[in-house]
Order: C-alpha cells, then sequence, then structure tokens
C-alpha cells in the first residue's frame, strides 16, 4: 500500500466572463513550477515528476487540467458549443490560474501545446514569470493528417486519436507508459482533442513574436525528442534559434511525450532545464 | 517480402487482442513494397489471404506504398526515429498512403499492430 504525496483540489476562476471549475494537483514545496500537459490530455502526465522527491524537495510543481480536460469541466454550454480553443483563451486560462493560486512568477512547464502557450507567454507576459521550459514545442507546424478525423459521429475520436498520436512516442518507452500515455487520449472527451488541435496546428501568431523574447529577464529552455514526429527536433532548433540567447536539448530515445511515455528517460533532461531556471533567492534579488 | 506477410496472416490467428480489435474489419489491403504488390485480404479480423500482385483486378480499401530498406528498419526491434511508425515513413519521405484514409484512421490501431506482428521480439527494458 501506498500513497503519493500528490494532492488535488478545485480552483473557480472567471475567463471570458464566465466561472470555470479547475481541477490542479500539486507536490512539493519551494520554487513554483506550473506544468502545462499536451492536446488531449491531462495533468496526469505529470504524475511521475510530482512523485519525486528529489525535484519536489526544493520546487512546488503545479499542474492544472485546461477547461474541458480531465476533471475540469467543460463551460456552462458548452453542449451547444463547438471547443475550439485560441492562443487569447489559453493565455487568459494559464494567467487566471496564477492569479487564483497567488503564485509569484512561477517557472512555466509546458509540452506540446502546452510549450506552444509557454513560449507565447514568454513573448507576451514574460514578467510574470522567472522562466520558461518549452517540451516538444515550436513556432508552428501545420497538420499532418485531418483534424476533423477525431470528432465525429461514426467513430470513436479517442481511439483514433490515441492510435493516431502513439506514433509520437519512442520505441524506448516502456510499454507500461506507452498505454498510460495514450489512456489519456481514448479517454478525451468528443471534440476535445480536435479543438486542442485547431489552435496548435492554425495558429501561426507566435513566429513574429520570438525574435521579441527577453531571455536575459527569463531564461528559455527547450527540449525535443527525436521521436517527435509532431515537433520534431529541426523544428524545435528553428524555434530555438529564432529566439535570442534561448537553450536546446535533444533527446535521442524520447517522443512527443517525455515527462508521461518515459519518466525515467526524461528525469535528467528536467532537472537540467530547472538548473537553468533562476532560485527562490535569485528572483528574490 | 510474402513469407513475411504470411508470418503476420498467422501471427495474427495467434493474437487474441488484435483478433477482437478488428472484429468489424473486413477489407483489402495493397501493400507495395518497391513496386511489387502485395494484396492482404481481411475478414472480420483475420487475414484470409496474402496474394502478390501485381493485379489490375483486385480492389482495395486503402494502400501503403514504401520500399524494402525502410520495411526491414521499420521491423527492427527499436527503430530509428521515423521508421518506428507508418505516419513516421510517410513524414520521413518513405511512405505513401492513400486510398481510404478514414478507413485506415478508424482502424489505426488494430493495422499498426497488425504490420508489427513482424517486428523483431528484442527484450526491451521494464
Amino acid at each position: 500500500m501506498s500513497i503519493e504525496p500528490i494532492t488535488g483540489r478545485y480552483l473557480t476562476v472567471t475567463i471570458d466572463g464566465a466561472h470555470r471549475r479547475i481541477y490542479f494537483e500539486e507536490a512539493g514545496q519551494g520554487r513554483p513550477v506550473l506544468c502545462l500537459h499536451t492536446a488531449g490530455a491531462d495533468t496526469r502526465q505529470w504524475r511521475h515528476l510530482m512523485n519525486d522527491a528529489e525535484i519536489t524537495a526544493s520546487n512546488r510543481l503545479i499542474a492544472f487540467d485546461m477547461p474541458w480536460h480531465g476533471k475540469s469541466l467543460p463551460p456552462e454550454g458548452f453542449e451547444t458549443e463547438e471547443y475550439l480553443l485560441t492562443t487569447e483563451a489559453y493565455i487568459e486560462t494559464v494567467l487566471a490560474v496564477i492569479d487564483g493560486l497567488g503564485l509569484d512568477r512561477p517557472v512555466l512547464a509546458g509540452c506540446s501545446m502546452g510549450g506552444r502557450i509557454a513560449l507565447q507567454l514568454a513573448a507576451l507576459h514574460g514578467h510574470k514569470f522567472s522562466g520558461f521550459i518549452a517540451i516538444e514545442a515550436s513556432d508552428f507546424q501545420p497538420a499532418w493528417y485531418d483534424i476533423d478525423w477525431f470528432h465525429r459521429p461514426d467513430a470513436h475520436g479517442g481511439e483514433m486519436g490515441a492510435a493516431l498520436v502513439s506514433a509520437n512516442i519512442s520505441p524506448y518507452a516502456p510499454k507500461a507508459e506507452r498505454w498510460n500515455t495514450v489512456w489519456m487520449f481514448m479517454q478525451s472527451g468528443p471534440g476535445v482533442f480536435r479543438g486542442d488541435l485547431s489552435f496548435y496546428t492554425k495558429d501561426d501568431s507566435l513566429i513574429p513574436r520570438l525574435p521579441s523574447i527577453d531571455t536575459a529577464a527569463t531564461p528559455v529552455h527547450l527540449i525535443v525528442g527525436a521521436y517527435d514526429l509532431t515537433c520534431t527536433p529541426e523544428d524545435a532548433k528553428r524555434t530555438a534559434d529564432a529566439i535570442p540567447g534561448a537553450t536546446l536539448a535533444v533527446m535521442d530515445e524520447l517522443g512527443h511525450f517525455p515527462m508521461s511515455e518515459h519518466p525515467d528517460g526524461f528525469r535528467p533532461f528536467f532537472v537540467e532545464a530547472l538548473d537553468k531556471m533562476p532560485t527562490m533567492a535569485a528572483k528574490a534579488a | 517480402m510474402i513469407d513475411t506477410f504470411k508470418h503476420i496472416q498467422k501471427s495474427l490467428d495467434d493474437t487474441p487482442h488484435l483478433l477482437r480489435i478488428g472484429r468489424l474489419f473486413s477489407e483489402t489491403v495493397l501493400i507495395e513494397v518497391g513496386g511489387d504488390e502485395y494484396y492482404l485480404t481481411f475478414d472480420k479480423g483475420r487475414i484470409t489471404s496474402v496474394v502478390e500482385g501485381p493485379s489490375r483486378k483486385t480492389p482495395w480499401r486503402f494502400a501503403l506504398r514504401t520500399d524494402a530498406a525502410a520495411l526491414e528498419k521499420f521491423w527492427q526491434a527499436r527503430p530509428a526515429p521515423g521508421f518506428h511508425d507508418i505516419f513516421g515513413l510517410v513524414k520521413i519521405g518513405r511512405g505513401q498512403i492513400d486510398g481510404d484514409i478514414l478507413s485506415l484512421v478508424k482502424n489505426l490501431r488494430f493495422f499498426k499492430e497488425v504490420l508489427g506482428l513482424a517486428r523483431a521480439k528484442e527484450e526491451l527494458p521494464a
């Protein structure tokens, strides 16, 4: 028998004039690190790091389910709404969670669409953070698949999405974690993965903003897996090259969901990234 | 190559979870390897025939076109990036998928795991 140190609670914030009940988890103490999940998934992707006593000894890891995802409900009236995430709504949500939880300039760590929005926040609201860890994150890629596949009445979008994203998981990933990773996609609500992908594959507004990111004030570190077909190492390098002072690490044996698909393989890269971020003492100085 | 597809046919018969997942899949799939055609006909999740082409008379639902060297890498226990998935082959320019792609996507896990039945069985760390 074991009980994990992760605790989960609910936060209600106002986004775009309406209430959102948001589920968040946290573990640890010290420097706040806000963690953003990928499209079509939820907070569970971060559970291995949140259960890592060495990391949480000096870092307070916090992760939340975006509205429509995991245990966060969709907004009232969702039954007639087409879910299409936008950069603006995503930014507003992240900032509302930071305000709601009273976080003082957290490190922001995001994967995939979470990494994309981390870079948007670095460009537009950098002063509200102390640094950025952008995982499987890039300026922009159009879809190499038809996102409408994942929301149609004659097929199970979750099962199709899971089968598709498995292409982004490394053959080095332990079998159990590979399947735990795709399970989240299988559970995703109807149209949610599609709505996330709409944001991820159609909004290219980050490209002209990258050179304006001030890495002297807030460091930016990118991490990318060689088995990621969606954000390839070439995509991440192009993105890092466009941000003056950004750094990049390539993980040869990992894919698009590194913290979830292969926790042991990802850990050293995340620790290296945390080491590049300002400490609490440096922030206070 | 035909022997590999016949090995897949036999392995599928011995893989109950794939027979269950593919129980609604009854289609013919064309796999083209370096220009050589192989027609895999499925009936309720089982491969009932593997026929070598060329054939202009065999209707198929979707096709995967690649080359022998790419498939050899695909079937390694730990393929190199891009060779680890059929969509990876497409992404790196070593594969093409055409026909009724929605039929493939609806049965994507099944088809990928069936094709993976020829993958080398290196013991991976837990």
